[in-house]
């Protein structure tokens, strides 16, 4: 197995959908003004919904609906919360990780009697069987969830750029007083922000799951973060942050093709570090900085 | 639907209550169609809580507001936009990385149809909600022509100047169909050439049927350009008139008049600078600065002398260097070549950074303020009685007895510039805007100042205290101190300086005295005149 092979292509598809998704929901969120620290806990919630719910049905397609669903409530709520309360959304992101780790143990014991995974479910399996590159690379191709991601991922420079919606967003991240004064509604406009952001988020939640073919404790393991970064990365720019997540992808595929290759045990540590170690590196060089968007976590005034 | 609206406004017995604090008292104001209506009164008269209330912005507590015959019951910017009435605000309500198009369209977007936009949810996304950018360049370049408005619709705003930022919020004011339009001091950030530009387009404005209100502090305008002045002083409407050809021919009484009308009596005459000893020493002096602009050329070496009990004036059209010549004697710039000297000793060379250069203006006297005062002087969140001593407290030790000193001193400032409303315990944001300028002047003139850099010192300050903040001016040149004031009001420089130097593309281009005819200001702000220092007129 060589270090870029089919393999390492479809490795790095399939693990950069959730990062991906992740990033993009960070986008929409922030976008609108809204800090969106708890894209760990729409991982993380919508993983275990769309298990919950594909078990309970046993439909795959009602599961992926049931994780999209709890997705869009909990960014819904976050906006509001933030919205009418005022209260911190650093506060209000962190309370949502937290929530959304502890209750994913809490429904693993209550509904499954288990500390740290559900039971399989099938999932969508799709594409041929075996192990060689292209029957792995075919099998990621097929993936029902990764399409619709990248479908989300693509249609949303679009969204935000062109389209009546998108512009409104934009004035609301940007400067939340002046959009209020042109006659837009702050609140109505970062709820449907937030229900997009929380849509396209839960599809990486579902992808983890339907990927594993389970819910696992603790299975977004700081991804959400990890998009955060990718986020500012990419100036706040959709395509960007999802293209950086893919360049992190391909770091963690790479990872694991060295381990599999049985390299010695000390470069495998190295080389684990490394799409870390490239994050902040990135970040640090401030690579396509662009300033955030203005009325980040302002609300409107006057 | 604005079409349809006669835009006939007006307040009967309106009043508007902000908690304890009556801003508007029983007011009966009627803005007629056609006619250009300014409503004048101190910091704090009541005037934008008025203005708001004819928007439709504010509901009134008591009393009515009507519109065209009809009641205004909702109070909202949607509200007051479906009634065909617009506002401009004094703080531009605009969306800074977006272009002037994008601004101009927020919130009445055209779209473009499609088969797409037939369809459910997708409909709303996707098709119909596509924006049609020519449809709108078309509707505005059709609406900027009418008007007499030019404005580079593909800009970014944070590209433009102030006077075609607010000649954007006009053009969008006019997009949304709206037959009335309402200013709030609009003319606070304009340079004299371009107030009169203003004028003449709400002229055609208000000729053409639509009805115009503008809130101000410039008496000289209301006299020249105004059909009706309305004159409110602690929320009620203490004055009105019709100012006729008669009016107008006798300007300097009219303007006697309304002004006694908004200080509720006589005024005593304006403070005039003390004249310079004939051996006074050079206090400041600016060899061949130079500093980076933000979007303009910056300060392109510039030489200045002032000796102490000067005062300095400097005009200039906006965006000429003025804000770059206050921030690097401020030492918040940096100079790029060139020095500042204070006392004969150097104090800002291109070296150092930003803190240091502060601490060492500050020890060694020399006082700025910035003119943008929400962003440089104040902490909005932070109560009055903290923004009065911000800066002047040493790092306390913990446990250390500061209370109390910094209690008297932040109180011996509050009275004496008799900041409203009387309690310092309420937060910078919830004070008018001449009021923040009073806290922000009070602590700066309460220093040990050797040298005294203003910047914008009465921006959107009624004339009662432009008085006071002139004469506190006048007295630190007289115990001493170089004085250098910038700003974009011709008769405040005139008031204060002993002489008048005008700034053009980042250079000084004139020295004149304060006698000097707006005319010959204005060549050299335009940078068409040059005269040696000292000259005549």
């Amino acid at each position: 197995m060589r270090l870029l092979s089919l393999t390492t292509v479809a490795e790095t598809l399939r693990m950069a959908a959730p990062y991906a998704c992740a990033a993009v929901a960070g986008v929409w969120a922030e976008r609108a003004g809204v800090v969106q620290i708890g894209l760990e806990a729409v991982l993380l919630s919508s993983a275990f919904a769309s298990v919950a719910v594909a078990l309970a049905t046993g439909s795959m397609v009602l599961g992926v609906s049931g994780g999209v669903a709890v997705g869009v409530a909990l960014s819904v709520l976050h906006a509001a919360l933030v919205d009418r309360t005022r209260i911190d959304a650093v506060v209000a992101g962190i309370a949502w990780n937290l929530l959304a780790a502890s209750g994913s143990r809490l429904g693993l014991r209550a509904l499954y009697d288990s500390a740290s995974n559900s039971p399989s479910i099938e999932g969508f399996r799709f594409g041929p069987t075996g192990n060689d590159g292209w029957q792995v690379l075919a099998r990621v191709l097929c993936d029902p969830v990764s399409w619709l991601a990248l479908i989300a991922i693509l249609v949303s420079p679009y969204l935000l750029e062109r389209t009546r919606l998108g512009l409104r967003i934009r004035a609301v991240g940007e400067n939340p007083t002046a959009a209020r004064a042109a006659g837009i509604e702050v609140g109505k406009t970062r709820l449907v922000a937030l229900a997009i952001s929380g849509a396209i988020g839960a599809l990486g939640g579902v992808h983890l799951a339907y990927d594993q073919h389970r819910f696992e404790s603790g299975m977004s393991a700081g991804r959400g973060f990890i998009a955060l970064a990718a986020v500012v990365l990419s100036g706040w720019l959709p395509g960007r942050a999802a293209l950086a997540c893919v360049a992190f992808a391909l770091l963690e595929a790479m990872q694991f093709v060295l381990q599999d290759l049985g390299q010695a045990s000390r470069a495998v540590t190295v080389v684990q570090a490394l799409p870390y170690v490239a994050a902040l590196v990135a970040l640090g060089l401030g690579i396509g900085r662009r300033s955030a968007p203005g009325g980040l976590g302002k609300h409107a005034e006057g | 639907m604005a079409e349809a609206i006669e835009p006939r406004i007006e307040l009967i017995g309106a009043s508007r209550r902000f908690g304890e604090r009556t801003a508007v008292k029983a007011l009966d104001l009627t803005l007629e169609p056609g006619r250009i209506h300014a409503l004048i009164g101190e910091n704090g008269a009541g005037k934008s809580t008025a203005l708001k209330l004819v928007a439709g912005l504010l509901a009134p507590s008591d009393g009515e507001v009507l519109v065209g015959g009809t009641r205004l019951d909702e109070a909202s910017p949607r509200a007051a936009m479906a009634r065909g009435i617009g506002m401009v605000h004094q703080h531009f309500m605009l969306v800074e990385p977006f272009t002037a198009l994008e601004n101009l369209i927020l919130g009445a977007e055209p779209v473009r149809e499609s088969p797409l936009s037939r369809l459910p949810f997708v409909g709303a996304l996707f098709g119909g909600g596509r924006l049609d950018l020519d449809a709108a360049r078309r509707e505005a370049e059709r609406l900027a022509a009418e008007a007499g408005l030019s404005v580079r619709l593909d800009a970014r705003v944070s590209e433009l100047s102030v006077g075609e930022k607010q000649r954007l919020e006009i053009l969008r004011v006019l997009f949304r169909g709206a037959k009335a339009i309402l200013l709030d001091e609009p003319t606070a950030v304009l340079s004299p050439l371009e107030v009169g530009e203003l004028y003449a387009t709400l002229r055609r404005l208000a000729s053409r049927g639509d009805t115009v209100a503008v809130v101000t502090h410039r008496l000289d305008e209301v006299v020249r350009f105004a059909d009706d002045v309305t004159v409110m002083r602690h929320g009620e409407k203490v004055h009105a008139e019709v100012l006729d050809g008669d009016a107008r021919a006798h300007e300097e009484a009219t303007i006697r008049r309304l002004t006694r009308a908004v200080m509720g009596g006589d005024v005593p005459d304006a403070t005039a600078r003390r004249p310079i000893a004939e051996d006074a020493p050079v206090v400041l002096e600016l060899t061949d600065a130079r500093v980076d602009g933000t979007g303009s050329r910056g300060l392109a070496g510039v030489s200045l002398r002032l000796r102490a009990g000067e005062i300095v004036g400097v005009a200039g059209i906006e965006g000429n260097g003025q804000r770059e010549l206050v921030t690097a004697l401020a030492g918040v710039a940096p100079l790029v070549a060139g020095r500042v000297a204070l006392d004969g000793a150097p104090l800002f060379t291109s070296h150092g950074d930003a803190p240091s250069r502060v601490r060492e203006a500050r020890r060694r006297g020399l006082v700025a303020v910035l003119d943008d005062r929400h962003h440089d002087e104040l902490v909005l969140d932070a109560t009055v009685a903290d923004n009065l001593v911000l800066g002047d407290l040493g790092l306390a030790m913990p446990g250390a007895a500061v209370d109390a000193d910094e209690a008297a001193l932040s109180s011996r400032r509050f009275e004496r510039f008799a900041v409203e409303p009387r309690d310092p315990s309420r937060l910078g944001r919830e004070l008018s805007g001449g009021n923040q300028q009073k806290v922000v002047m009070a602590r700066a003139l309460d220093r040990s100042i050797r040298a005294l850099v203003l910047g914008q010192p009465t921006r959107g300050v009624d004339v009662g205290t432009a008085r006071v903040i002139h004469e506190a001016v006048a007295e630190v040149a007289a115990r001493g101190a170089a004085v250098l004031v910038v700003s974009a009001d011709l008769s405040e420089l005139r008031t204060l300086s002993h002489r008048i130097v005008v700034l053009s593309e980042g250079k000084l281009v004139a020295d004149l005295p304060p006698t000097a005819t707006d005319e010959a200001l204005g060549r050299a702000m335009l940078g068409a005149y040059t005269e040696a220092p000292g000259g005549s007129r």
